[in-house]
């Protein structure tokens, strides 16, 4: 992981930025695509943590279907932004005042706590050693979460599916409605209308 | 080239460490009667099963209860199961059977009110049976995942049962706020369990325990300052595997702690922050009131009478079990949230009409003597927190049902979607019984002394002026009387209204009847027989705390 202190480094401090861009764009849509790069830079962080199989999820669950999903949503919906600077001034003071009082204790803990100042730690680019017995993978990322979430996280399994269970039905329940007046689209008209493609 | 592992981790699950058949119960009947209903009214549409589903589910929880009482020998064998993220002691033993006998109550209470709502499909019954698994889980769960993943299930459920009636705006408004909020703390959750596993590099509770309790008492290490290892955590883990621990540790000379607790801190007050946003205490408490007014009657009685005790067991078993020995640092929090919450609940009360509001202020004053209780966190006190919530339950049990099953007769078919108190004005002359009842709840919300409400309240106070905290112990006395005026003006109102024509109202079955009058009479029966209710509690602090829960016998 050493080697790639230097990556670690420019991708955190990406994630970062993109992170505060999210909140501070004006837009729905641009800070959107500011979450979906938040998105990408982790998965690339977890990639440098060698955690493959999990940036690889990242990048196919967030990005592919949750932040698509997103921005059609947004993209749909009707912006009214006029107010939103007004807002910004407004809260401004005040959230920058619990931002201050919430972050100094976190930052000090952690210079306290996790401050390692070796020589190792300190140099920019590491002269690090190979172990050689890392390189002989006896298996692989998926296999592991594999073995783990079925046998010690089985039960943790089984409360996930149950929370599947319970959004299914909900989502069922609230959106679909018996009644008249919702437009449905009749099989039989959508089938008879003649193509105008060609 | 390399040959997978074909072998496979051992299973840590045997069947003599099942300790979840309850849980394992509930959740497959919940999946069989979601295919046979489906299976029923696949063709017949409009079919009306609301009644007689919600006495099976009523009847599924009166088994439950069942195999917990059953398993008694099991369940509080004082151990760890599932890779010690089932906890089984008496708290949880106590806590799943209270939930489950509750809850069918409830499913019972509500059944002949479901269809004046308008809430006839049968997913609203079976999410408030999965919402209930959640509960379960949470009580018993012993590392953060279970925890969280326990919250979650109980709280997504939470949501859809706010926004069911999808035809009111209010109910829509009120799940969409509940869920935000819900979101929000789920996060900060999330964020807090990461800090403490950034220190200690574990999740399971019996880890917080070993690392952070054990040592505070009469243990040092052996070895000098500057050859401490920077993962010390990390070493006192495997000297534990190893019981290696007499090289390390050595008896403490002033029994001052060990470690800096300043990064526990800051985790641990993140995850306080998200339960206390859960059980909607004072400076959080502003998502209840919209919507426990906005939500359907039946949903806002879950929330506010079932909801609210498992959150308490995470929380006494986070703060008195795992992390009480940096408690010096926090505990005066959750008396002065406690304190506010009492003040608000107190205060908002005063000039409110609406019920639902006026229950829901009612709950953040109760939610307040609880806090107070858990911020003194002597044994007595804790003991007390959980006497206090169950008589919260069945009082809330009580209010709620009978709010939920007055029924106004009127000409039109305009049913208001919430009741205001002018509409349980003279409630004496049309059914003097109930109003009896409806009464003597109230008094003994109130506190007023042959009632049961009177002991716990009593007991919180003592607890907290046996550590001293004089202060407290006025206000809180002071604004419990200013509660009061609000419980006394609905029986004012119940009884000596100046109007010459009260209101008519449907009258209630018999299955109800019985079930109302069962709770009420042990609201009077308890004050005089409070023995009974030590048998729920008197054992729940038994495995905490104490060096025993340490050298257990592991299960599986």
């Amino acid at each position: 992981m050493l080697t790639s202190n230097s990556l670690f480094i420019f991708f955190s401090y990406a994630l970062v930025f993109s992170s505060i861009m999210v909140i501070v764009a004006q837009h729905p849509v641009f800070s959107l695509l500011f979450l979906v790069s938040c998105f990408i830079f982790s998965s690339f962080l977890l990639f440098l943590l060698e955690c493959e199989f999990l940036a690889f999820l990242f990048i196919v669950v967030y990005v592919g279907a949750i932040a698509i999903l997103f921005l059609f949503a947004i993209m749909m919906l009707e912006s009214k932004l006029s107010n939103l600077s007004k807002n910004t001034i407004k809260y401004f003071p005040i959230g920058v005042l619990f931002s201050i009082v919430l972050l100094l204790p976190i930052l000090n803990v952690v210079n306290t706590f996790f401050i390692d100042s070796s020589a190792i730690s300190d140099s920019f680019y590491v002269n690090n050693y190979q172990n050689w017995y890392d390189l002989i993978d006896s298996t692989n990322d998926v296999n592991v979460y594999g073995q783990i979430l079925y046998s010690y996280f089985a039960l943790q399994l089984l409360i996930a599916g149950l929370i599947l269970l319970v959004v299914l039905i909900g989502v069922v329940s609230l959106t679909n409605s018996y009644e008249k007046e919702t437009k449905q689209q009749s099989t039989f008209r959508q089938l008879s209308r003649t193509v105008k493609i060609f | 080239m390399h040959t997978p592992i074909t072998e496979g981790l051992t299973s840590v699950i045997l069947l003599q460490s099942f300790t979840v058949f309850p849980e394992y119960f509930i959740s497959i009947s919940a999946i069989y009667v979601l295919i046979v209903i489906v299976i029923i009214t696949y063709n017949v549409y409009g079919l009306l099963l609301h009644k007689a589903l919600s006495e099976c589910l009523a009847l599924i929880l009166l088994m439950a209860c069942y195999l917990i009482f059953n398993d008694y020998d099991v369940l509080v064998s004082n151990t760890l199961s599932f890779h010690h993220s089932i906890i089984n002691d008496y708290l949880t033993y106590s806590s799943k059977f209270l939930i489950c006998l509750f809850t069918a109550f409830y499913f019972v209470l509500i059944s002949s009110s479901l269809k004046e709502q308008k809430l006839t499909s049968f997913e609203y019954l079976l999410i408030i049976l999965l919402s209930t698994l959640g509960l379960l889980l949470m009580c018993s769960s012993g590392d953060l995942l279970t925890a969280y993943l326990s919250i979650e299930l109980s709280s997504l459920a939470l949501y859809i049962l706010a926004a069911f009636r999808k035809t009111s705006t209010y109910s829509i408004e009120s799940g969409l706020k509940y869920f935000i909020t819900g979101a929000v703390s789920s996060g900060f959750f999330l964020l807090g369990s990461s800090f403490l596993y950034l220190n200690s590099g574990s999740i399971y509770f019996d880890d917080f325990i070993t690392l952070f309790e054990r040592n505070k008492w009469s243990y040092y290490p052996n070895v000098p300052e500057e050859d401490m290892d920077p993962h010390f955590h990390l070493m006192i883990l495997i000297y534990k595997h190893f019981h290696l621990e007499h090289l390390i540790w050595k008896p403490w000379p002033d029994g001052s702690p060990l470690i800096d607790y300043s990064f526990i801190e800051i985790g641990l007050a993140f995850i306080y922050f998200s339960l206390l946003i859960k059980i909607a205490c004072a400076p959080f408490h502003l998502w209840s009131l919209d919507v426990y007014e906005g939500s359907p009657t039946s949903s806002s009685f879950f929330f506010a009478a079932i909801t609210k005790l498992s959150i308490f067991v995470l929380l006494i078993r986070l703060a008195h079990t795992c992390f009480v020995a940096s408690s010096s640092n926090w505990h005066l929090y959750f008396i002065i949230i406690g304190v506010l919450s009492i003040f608000v609940g107190s205060f908002g009360g005063l000039k409110q009409r609406k019920v639902k509001t006026l229950l829901a202020y009612s709950s953040i004053t109760n939610m307040g003597y609880a806090l107070v209780a858990l911020g003194t966190l002597t044994n007595t006190a804790i003991q007390m927190l959980f006497f206090h919530l169950i008589i919260y339950m069945i009082s809330g049990l009580c209010t709620w049902s009978i709010i939920l099953l007055l029924r106004l007769k009127t000409k039109k078919n305009d049913n208001k979607y919430s009741k205001e108190l002018g509409d349980i004005a003279l409630l004496r002359k049309s059914n003097p019984a109930l109003a009896f009842a409806f009464s003597l709840t109230m008094f003994s919300i109130a506190g007023i002394p042959p009632l049961i409400g009177f002991l716990p309240k009593m007991f919180i106070f003592l607890s907290a002026l046996m550590m001293g905290y004089y202060m407290v112990i006025v206000a809180s006395a002071v604004l419990s009387v200013i509660a009061t005026f609000y419980y006394i003006r609905i029986i004012k109102v119940v009884y000596f209204e100046n109007l010459l024509v009260g209101k008519l109202y449907y009258p209630i079955n018999s299955n109800n009847t019985l079930l109302i009058s069962g709770l009420i009479f042990s609201l009077i029966f308890l004050f005089f027989n409070p023995t009974l209710m030590q048998l729920l509690f008197f054992d729940i602090l038994q495995t905490p705390s104490t060096v025993s829960f340490y050298c257990l016998t592991k299960l599986g």
